[in-house]
């Protein structure tokens, strides 16, 4: 009988060092002042207050960042927007830079 | 008169020369990190181009 070969289990999204955090299991959406506009390449996030634009390079973390209000936590926004389980950490470090130029903001738990 | 060449020139010492530097390094390799960070997210100021258009 040949040997199967089991998937080994995605690694934690451990933050890299020298970057801010981002709290995947808490409640995230984004902030009143920000417009996303969709992009062929992803999506225009603009902060009104700021004046900042981001350019957000990925249709996935577009659909991620627009229903992030939907979820009760970011991830299962990310998983309902189609973030592979190996590509969280790069999302969540994407997260972060949002949250960093305050484009997402914590929001209460509902 | 030929004068006797005695001082022969010694080949490199394999020890001391320096290590082939591969032609094409991935870049990938050496910056994954930014790299990947760089596929989602780029921020952008307007500040101050309010007289560009």
């Amino acid at each position: 009988m040949p040997a199967t070969v089991l998937p080994t289990p995605a690694a934690p999204a451990a933050p890299v060092a020298g970057e801010p955090a981002f709290d995947l299991d808490g409640a995230w959406g984004l902030h009143p002042q920000v417009a996303l506009r969709p992009e062929a390449f992803g999506a225009l996030a603009y902060h009104f207050g700021t004046r900042r634009l981001s350019f957000l390079k990925s249709p996935a973390l577009h659909a991620l960042v627009d229903s992030l209000a939907d979820h009760a936590t970011a991830r299962a926004a990310c998983a309902a927007a189609g973030v592979p389980t190996a590509e969280l950490p790069s999302y969540q470090r994407a997260l972060a830079t949002l949250v960093a130029s305050d484009m997402i903001v914590a929001r209460e738990p509902a | 008169m030929l004068e006797e060449v005695t001082d022969v020139p010694t080949p490199p010492d394999a020890a001391t020369e320096p290590a082939p530097v591969p032609a094409h390094p991935d870049p990938a390799a050496e910056f994954p990190v930014l790299v990947q960070e760089d596929l989602l997210v780029e921020d952008v100021s307007i500040d101050g181009m309010c007289g560009v258009y």
